[in-house]
């Protein structure tokens, strides 16, 4: 019978679930593990190099050996601990690195052919020929490696993340996290509470041991409706608290509803953020085994999870147990299991001293050194006062001792600190500021010692808080004490099991120890033994032991690896926050984007706004025929250009153009009111950074634009400049980049087109010549601004109106343009126009480009200051004689590749003799050719010279004659008309 | 990490964007005889202690106050904030 | 007057109103905004009788509010009056002082709960790191929502507001109505 009486499982509700295809029935409280173990199944997995038949080891996230995959299709997930799944009706799971089954793993040859693949082996082995490692061992290696498998389709659950603050974080829900958070929560502060498991209680839900006399879980029940009475605190179970950050913050998964059967849409797990003033770490403590010969076979499992599978789950892996420990607590085993009808064959002591603590034979001062039974533990043998012996039985409970869990307190590097009289780790001085260990977590290993500890601790950090918290009445709990023989592992011949998850033996230590990786460092990275997704937390210590015991040094001397987040494995998805696919990141819209979304505007992403790449119109089938089309109506009609997305910056005060001038390369001082001028901002390294505009509408205020991509980092620059460099100025800053609606009306009839929506205002070119800007009203009565600025070279304006009314305002002067020829355009044909006119743009301005190479050496004042201009001047700078052109193909029909680099016809491709690139290519309806710009070794002497463009990635090279950057009214006349 | 802002109190640090060195604030006279050395030093050079820094943070997604942050970079304790314009303002009095 | 109609941010006629459960979430289409910030020498003033808050406040007066938005600089609020020029009018009334246009600049989100503060509260958690032990009535802050600088306005114990830029009204409408939503489920 491996269904036992009683347990905290609710008979009432019976849950259907498969694993590897066989049904089975558990009940609610159950966890996938111990339905599987009432169901009488031992062999739940296959390890991960030697493929031998595993059992659950333990009753917790520990877990290293019972890794299943659960649910089907996209949904599908390896390597969840069968520990911690929690029972739900329809559940479908299956075990993991086997094939074709569990009961025959064809794999399972590895192990026959251990020698080979010890610690290290991929050092020494499959080197030769040397040939071979590329065809033959690596993708040999590869599909026999890795743990459990991906659907490799896109994960389809929902996830969410959130924010909380307190006083105090209460780190586990066990005897002393239950005190710390009861102590905390009467005094009024705000208190978080987290336990991974499903229900509050830790250990207390595992033993039968009282408290005040009565079973724990109705001690848990009173706290949990005094929690549920309290505003103050806030019980998440579920809940693991996975990583400790600066300052107090926690790092959390709540999982919301991985135990429900699938419902589509709903919320899987959540990830918090939480800022806690102080927290106590009540992390319990983990079981460690004893490691032997064979000592890893389905049914030999932790005294202490056997114990919990027993008395909270009511299940038992055999009817017949033994029990292996070297302290008191695995005689607890022993009795729990007999009070509820199993079979106990022998308690196997290993201190000589030992007495028995109820009716069951106690082999003293004895030792196991092997077992039988591969897909399932037929019997063990003993040795003891020099006999040995065989006996049989299903299942062995084995306990070494128990390792306080510090992990959380060494996740800011603080070493742990070994505990003699415990023979554990315990946490140091040197942990996470604010955070306090409490109970088992910090060697308080009774029941009672416990309790006091969280109470205590809690009480300290209300104290720290100058929060007056009182100790709450404690039950009386059992304060046995805990003494431990410190022994780790039976010396013998065969292979005995350390680190079960990464199957590393004892053997693989000792191999280590011979070639001289003896650091614990070397030792664990050369032996991969903690490595695993369970972090080593049922083999460090044993590990760190057997080091000891083999370099003769004791195990503080050998030190300790520390712990990184996570505590325990974090699924990506949940740390993505939330948002994939189009709310990945948010989206932002132009004004006119729901127009031009209604014109059938092709978009693109930049950065992160949607702006109209074009416009293509009934019949036309490829995007050159509208971006062509789009360009022509420029040059001889009239185009309309959402351009929102350059950053404005309004500056306004006393100081504003004295602030500009210092900004700007050029001088900005003298800019009149009703004037604009085209500004070049450098970096303070010299380099040219971001270029625009600059309107002065008052004595007191300009309205500065930027380019789209670097409207951020101009603002946060001229913040820097305004509060850090010149504070005495009096200047204030505010972006309005949203706030405007900005439409460029470019071309031979823009005047006329907007002569139609002005309200009284004279256009005329003497009234209002190229670079002058106004504030206006536009179809009776809407306040706007109006620049006359050309990024084509055509005589163009920028009108802006506030931001609500930009549809309104596109869709009026297309009406009113109609018969004009008004024609929208997005910014392929802005692109394509201002590579015509010469115009540099953000693949000119890289941040490796000066003004000088651009052509606009001339506009560095050098009667002010700016930033960058002494760093422009200097040699490195000043002596680079590359210079912008214009490019050409010689064959008419020839490409231009941006990115491909220029070199002097007949040399050869090489670093030295690369003469510089192309910036810009584009087609150029006005040429009627594919045309560029680019940066070319003293370009502006080599003006008809015919070079070669070349493009090794692709094989091809283009030759391209050298001419000047403007392709369109080098003159600039049908801007000035 | 949080930082305790001057004016607003303990924030999020994933508010700020962080710049660096606060000596930055220190920009040379343009018009110093050494100016171009001086301002190689000030564009490139930067020391990089493992302890006590004073940095710049930006306080982006805030108030867009720039602070001097004083911080242990080792154990990123933060050990207090100022606005930077102040310490700015202070440094201008000084050198007048 | 011009006959030119204005669209909501989120690219309607008419502002969007949705509620979810004891939640509702109204577009303040209605709300002007202008930023004021104070130049050298200049004494606070008092425009519309408001006496300006400090950091991290906001403070309501008749159809008018501030909140405090910089070192010496305010946004101020005006109920209904979107359509005019506000900012002309403020900066009658604090002269010395550099004021800035900033209605279509953001979407305003009103949020209303029905059952006090603990919908509100429940909310808040999920899109801002903000403590809420410090965030009663009359607290104003700018901080990160889902990747978007956004101010949040408690203007009363169950009624807050959250202003975006309005190019983001789309992704801003989306964060709160899915947090909303994800509430309503549990």
């Amino acid at each position: 019978m491996t269904r036992l009486a009683g347990g905290l499982i609710d008979r009432s509700q019976t849950l259907n679930f498969t694993f590897d295809g066989q049904r089975y029935h558990g009940h609610a409280g159950d966890t996938l593990a111990s339905a599987l173990l009432a169901n009488g199944v031992r062999l739940m997995g296959r390890s991960f190099k030697y493929h031998r038949p595993r059992g659950v080891l333990s009753a917790g996230s520990e877990e290293p050996n019972a890794l299943v995959e659960l649910r089907t299709g996209a949904r599908r997930e390896p390597n969840t601990r069968a520990t911690t799944v929690e029972l739900f009706d329809g559940l479908e799971a299956r075990s993991q690195n086997r094939w074709p089954s569990l009961g025959f793993d064809a794999l399972a040859v590895n192990d026959l052919l251990s020698p080979f693949f010890t610690a290290g082996f991929y050092y020494k082995t499959f080197m030769w020929p040397k040939a071979f490692w590329e065809k033959l061992y690596e993708p040999v290696i590869r599909r026999a490696a890795g743990l459990g498998r991906l659907s490799m389709q896109a994960d389809p659950d929902v996830y969410d993340k959130g924010f909380l603050h307190c006083d105090l974080l209460v780190i586990g829900g066990g005897a002393a996290g239950l005190a710390a958070a009861l102590t905390a929560a009467r005094s009024g502060a705000r208190v978080i509470l987290a336990d991974e498991d499903f229900r509050l209680g830790g250990r207390l839900l595992s033993e039968t041991r009282t408290l005040d006399g009565a079973q724990a879980s109705d001690w848990i029940s009173a706290l949990e409706a005094e929690f549920e009475s309290l505003p103050n605190i806030r019980v998440m179970r579920r809940t693991t608290v996975f990583g400790v950050y600066d300052h107090g913050i926690y790092g959390a998964v709540e999982s919301v509803s991985d135990h429900l059967p699938e419902v589509s849409g709903r919320v899987r797990q959540t990830l918090w953020r939480i800022t806690a003033k102080r927290a106590v770490l009540a992390a319990g403590a983990t079981e460690r085994p004893i490691a032997f010969a064979d000592n890893d076979r389905p049914g030999i499992m932790l005294a202490g999870a056997m114990r919990a599978y027993a008395n909270r789950w009511a299940a038992c892996p055999s009817e017949t147990v033994a029990v292996f420990t070297n302290n008191d607590d695995g005689h607890h085993t022993a009795r729990d299991l007999a009070a509820k009808g199993v079979q106990i064959a022998a308690v196997i002591d290993a201190r000589p001293e030992a007495k028995a603590r109820g009716d069951y034979r106690l082999i003293a001062g004895g030792m196991v050194t092997g077992s039988r039974g591969r897909l399932g533990l037929k019997s063990i043998e003993v040795q003891a006062n020099g006999r040995s012996e065989s006996i049989e039985c299903g299942a062995l409970g084995v306990s070494g001792g128990w390792n306080p869990n510090v992990h959380l307190f060494s996740h800011h590097r603080g070493r742990p600190v070994w505990n003699e009289p415990l023979q554990a780790f315990l946490p140091g001085e040197d942990g996470p500021v604010g955070l306090i260990p409490a109970g088992a977590a910090a060697g308080h290993f009774s029941t009672a010692d416990a309790l006091r500890s969280g109470a205590r601790a809690a009480q300290r950090a209300m104290d720290e808080l100058g929060i007056a918290a009182s100790l709450p009445d404690l039950p009386r709990a059992e304060e046995a004490d805990y003494t431990v023989a410190p022994v780790f592992h039976v010396p013998g011949k065969k292979r005995a099991w350390v680190d079960f998850q990464n199957d590393v033996t004892v053997k693989d230590i000792k191999l280590a120890h011979a070639e001289n990786m003896r650091p614990v460092e070397h030792l664990k990275r050369y032996t991969t033994l903690g490595m695993a997704t369970d972090q080593g937390k049922t083999s460090n210590v044993t590990g760190l032991a057997v080091m000891a015991e083999l370099t003769g040094r004791s195990i503080p001397k050998i030190g300790t690896t520390i712990f990184r987040p996570p505590y325990t494995p974090v699924t990506l998805s949940v740390l993505g926050g939330g948002d994939t696919g189009r709310h990945f990141r948010p989206r932002r819209l132009t004004p006119t984007h729901h127009w031009a979304e209604a014109q059938g505007a092709v978009f693109v992403e930049v950065g992160q706004w949607m702006r109209a790449q074009y416009f293509p119109r009934p019949g036309e089938t490829h995007w050159r025929h509208s971006v062509d089309r789009e360009a022509r109506a420029v040059r001889g009609a009239v185009g309309l250009c959402d351009v929102t997305t350059l950053g404005k910056i309004d500056v306004q005060g006393a100081d504003a153009g004295e602030f500009l001038n210092r900004l700007y390369c050029n001088m900005m001082a003298t800019l009149k009111v009703g004037r604009v001028r085209y500004g070049l901002m450098l970096r303070e390294d010299g380099f040219a950074y971001d270029d625009g505009t600059c309107a002065r509408l008052a004595e007191d205020h300009c309205v500065v634009t930027t380019t789209t991509a670097n409207a951020g980092l101009v603002y946060r620059n001229m913040e820097f400049a305004r509060q850090c460099l010149w504070p005495e100025l009096d200047v204030q800053l505010i972006s309005t980049t949203d706030a405007w609606a900005q439409i460029a009306v470019a071309g031979p009839k823009s005047r006329a087109l907007l002569a139609r929506i002005v309200d009284r205002f004279d256009l005329s070119n003497e009234a209002f010549p190229f670079m002058a800007c106004t504030e206006l009203t536009v179809c009776d009565g809407l306040r706007a601004r109006l620049f006359r600025i050309s990024f084509s070279g055509e005589l163009a304006y920028e009108i802006a109106v506030p931001a609500r009314y930009g549809h309104a305002l596109i869709e009026r002067l297309m009406e009113l343009g109609a018969d004009l020829g008004a024609t929208p355009y997005g910014t392929e044909a802005l692109g394509v126009l201002r590579i015509e006119k010469g115009h540099a743009a953000g693949p000119e301005l890289n941040g490796q480009a000066t003004a000088l190479m651009v052509g606009l050496g001339s506009m560095v004042s050098q009667k002010k200051d700016s930033v960058g201009a002494v760093m422009s001047r200097r040699e490195g700078l000043a002596g680079d004689r590359r210079r912008l052109v214009g490019l050409r193909p010689v064959d008419p029909a020839g490409n231009v590749v941006s990115g491909s680099h220029l070199f002097a016809e007949g040399a050869p491709r090489k670093f030295d003799t690369d003469q510089g690139w192309t910036t810009s290519a584009c087609y150029s309806p006005h040429v009627g050719s594919m045309i560029g710009l680019g940066f070319l070794e003293n370009g502006d002497e080599r003006l008809g010279e015919v070079i070669v463009a070349a493009n090794p990635l692709e094989g091809e090279s283009s030759r391209l004659r050298v001419v000047p950057a403007h392709f369109v009214d080098p003159e600039g006349a049908r801007l000035r008309e | 990490m949080l930082i305790t802002h001057p004016l607003l109190g303990l924030r999020d640090a994933q508010e700020f964007t962080y710049l660096g060195d606060a000596r930055l604030i220190d920009r040379p006279a343009p018009s110093a005889p050494d100016a171009e050395a001086a301002f190689c030093d000030y564009v490139f050079l930067r020391d990089n202690p493992a302890g006590v820094h004073r940095e710049l943070w930006y306080h982006e997604h805030g108030d867009r106050s720039w602070l001097v942050v004083t911080r242990d970079t080792v154990t990123h304790e933060v050990l207090g904030a100022e606005l930077a314009r102040n310490v700015a303002l202070a440094r201008t009095r000084c050198s007048k | 007057m011009s006959d030119l109609r204005p669209i909501t941010a989120l690219g309607a006629a008419l502002p969007r109103l949705a509620s979810f459960g004891a939640l509702e979430i109204r577009e303040n289409g209605g709300l002007a905004l202008a930023s004021m910030a104070l130049r050298r020498g200049t004494v606070e003033p008092t425009p519309f009788g408001l006496a300006l808050p400090g950091p991290g406040r906001w403070i309501a007066g008749q159809g008018v509010a501030a909140l405090w938005t910089g070192l010496d600089q305010w946004m101020i609020e005006a109920e209904g009056r979107a359509e005019l020029d506000f900012a002309a009018e403020l900066k009658q009334l604090a002269p010395g002082c550099s004021v800035t246009e900033q209605t279509d600049g953001w979407v305003a989100f009103e949020i209303v709960s029905r059952a006090g503060t603990g919908p509100i509260d429940a909310l808040l958690s999920k899109l801002v790191n903000v403590d809420l032990a410090d965030f009663g009535p009359g607290c104003a802050t700018r901080t990160g929502l889902e990747h978007m600088s956004c101010f949040v306005i408690r203007r009363s114990e169950a009624h807050i507001a959250v202003l975006g830029a309005r190019s983001s009204a789309g992704s801003l409408w989306h964060a709160l109505e899915t947090a909303a939503k994800r509430l309503e489920e549990r």
